[in-house]
């Protein structure tokens, strides 16, 4: 055999490895969790919150939780959207190519995105002690926000950089505005991405326990204001892990389940919905 | 002669490169005007000029004017894409906004406000005077996308129609194209220039004798000839022009 076909099958074989390695440990986490989560999974678990006692093995749910999470990751998702879209609208369609200004702006969110999400956490909680604020949703949300928004506009980003230079000066040819432009043309052929970014971000927010842990703070009951504090599914875990119960443990891995279905859920959903939204997109 | 666009003294330089030397130029009101000369001359750049798209290019300076109808467009009072919306541009490439067939030729009209009561019929209209009306009816909510490359070179026709230019602008129109829907789109313009002034690149000679009214020639940035067609064609003034329209250079 020649060297060529050596290094090909070679080459060939370390891809398999890796694309083994990875698709084997998703294997192991969700085996793992369902496994271990699936026989406490019961209705009760979705439906109730905590009953007394329930964190030594008495009756209830995590259904605080859940929606808590619901609450949190959508609120932090609707505000981190608000702010994201005109800045990648801004970097796409109003700043020159090789702008510096645009560079310092893409390299201040790429360090956004690198740092971890209990300094987020820390940085909310310091200015909610500085304006009085205790743990509620309302803070939770923010810094959920704040750590999803270098996510969100850097995916937003990279896809309308995508957008062939050719199709914006189409509408501009017509006699569009920069505005027109950016929200009807750039928005609609990048929708998918769009709508990809928006999940990829709500996916890190429901996930993250560490930028609630403080600003959102825990509580057995359904918040009703913003104000009031609210559980999450990843603290959930954490506290049921943390005892010393072995069926409260197990209900540790039941919320684990439910919060990695909500995931996996969002992500396909995102697939879904990037699929049809691409209808119109020009290739 | 009926001038439409004049030029007076344009120079153009993309950065430090100039791409076009002191051009003065007219425009003839409802001809076909063809820009023709050597890869790099300045063709597209002039083209360019009067549709107020050289301003989307980095480092781009420009002095001089081009008047529109006696005014000039670069003039502090001009609104740039006022200015577009009068002077229309075919590009080289079809790109189809991404939206369906209807709404690529109403997009002009929704964001220009003309039409609200008779857009169907504009978009109808429109559709007829590019000859791809006949195709698409049947199917005027799908995607633009899923049209061939020379129907969508059509529809960008129709939707340059829809917002009512004056001129026609044309980078190349057909350089992306199969020969029938090149054909297919030179008649159209045959047939346009009743009601447009047009101005076309190309690069193939053939296609400028069979369109032309107007001929310019122009070679390194500056502007060597331009008349009549038959004159340019048959009695070219210039060497240099002898020799390209020879193929010698």
């Amino acid at each position: 055999m020649k060297k060529r076909h050596v290094e090909e099958a070679v080459a060939r074989i370390l891809m398999l490895l890796s694309f083994g390695l990875l698709a084997g440990s998703l294997g192991l986490i969700l085996l793992t969790v369902v496994v271990k989560g699936a026989p406490a999974l019961t209705l009760a678990m979705l439906t109730q919150v905590p009953q007394g006692g329930y964190y030594l093995g008495k009756g209830g749910g995590i259904l605080n939780a859940i929606v808590g999470s619901l609450y949190l990751a959508g609120g932090g998702t609707a505000v981190a959207l608000l702010l994201s879209l005109p800045i990648a609208l801004y970097l796409g369609s109003y700043t020159r190519r090789r702008s510096r200004w645009a560079l310092v702006v893409r390299l201040a969110l790429d360090v956004l995105w690198g740092i971890p999400s209990i300094v987020y956490g820390a940085f909310g909680f310091t200015i909610m002690i500085a304006l009085g604020m205790r743990a509620s949703l309302l803070g939770g949300i923010l810094v959920l926000a704040l750590l999803e928004l270098p996510i969100m506009v850097r995916a937003m980003d990279e896809v309308i950089r995508m957008v062939p230079a050719a199709l914006g000066q189409a509408a501009l040819a017509l006699g569009a505005t920069r505005l027109e432009n950016a929200l009807h043309i750039v928005t609609r052929q990048t929708l998918p991405g769009l709508a990809t970014a928006v999940l990829l971000a709500f996916g890190r927010g429901i996930g993250d326990a560490a930028s609630v842990l403080f600003t959102a703070g825990y509580t057995d009951r359904i918040p009703t204001s913003l104000l009031q504090p609210a559980a999450s599914l990843p603290l959930a875990v954490f506290f049921q892990l943390g005892t010393p119960f072995p069926e409260v443990q197990q209900r540790g891995y039941a919320a684990a389940l439910v919060l990695t279905v909500l995931v996996l859920a969002v992500s396909l959903g995102s697939r879904w919905l990037a699929a049809r939204l691409g209808r119109y997109a020009v290739k | 002669m009926d001038a439409h666009i004049q030029v007076q003294e344009l120079s153009v330089a993309y950065g430090a490169n100039p791409a076009l030397k002191d051009i003065c130029l007219e425009i003839p009101r409802r001809q076909i005007t063809v820009i023709i000369g050597p890869s790099g001359c300045g063709k597209t750049t002039l083209l360019k000029s009067f549709n107020r798209f050289l301003e989307l290019i980095d480092g781009v300076r420009l002095c001089g004017q081009v008047l529109l109808d006696g005014v000039d467009i670069y003039g502090p009072a001009m609104d740039a894409t006022e200015i577009r919306k009068r002077v229309g541009l075919l590009a080289q490439h079809p790109y189809p906004l991404p939206m369906s067939i209807y709404d690529n030729v109403a997009y002009g009209l929704r964001i220009h406000d003309i039409g609200r009561q008779d857009a169907d019929a504009r978009v109808r209209r429109c559709l007829e005077i590019a000859g791809l009306w006949s195709e698409v009816k049947d199917r005027l909510r799908a995607p633009a996308t899923g049209l061939s490359l020379g129907q969508q070179q059509r529809l960008c026709l129709a939707r340059g129609l829809a917002v009512e230019p004056e001129v026609l602008l044309g980078d190349e129109p057909t350089s992306a194209l199969d020969p029938l829907s090149a054909r297919h789109i030179e008649q159209r313009l045959l047939e346009l220039k009743q009601s447009y002034t047009i101005v076309l690149v190309t690069h193939i000679l053939r296609q400028a004798r069979r369109l032309a009214d107007y001929v310019v020639f122009m070679y390194m940035g500056e502007l060597v000839e331009h008349g009549p067609a038959r004159e340019v064609f048959d009695h070219p003034r210039e060497e240099l022009t002898r020799d390209y329209l020879a193929g010698a250079i």
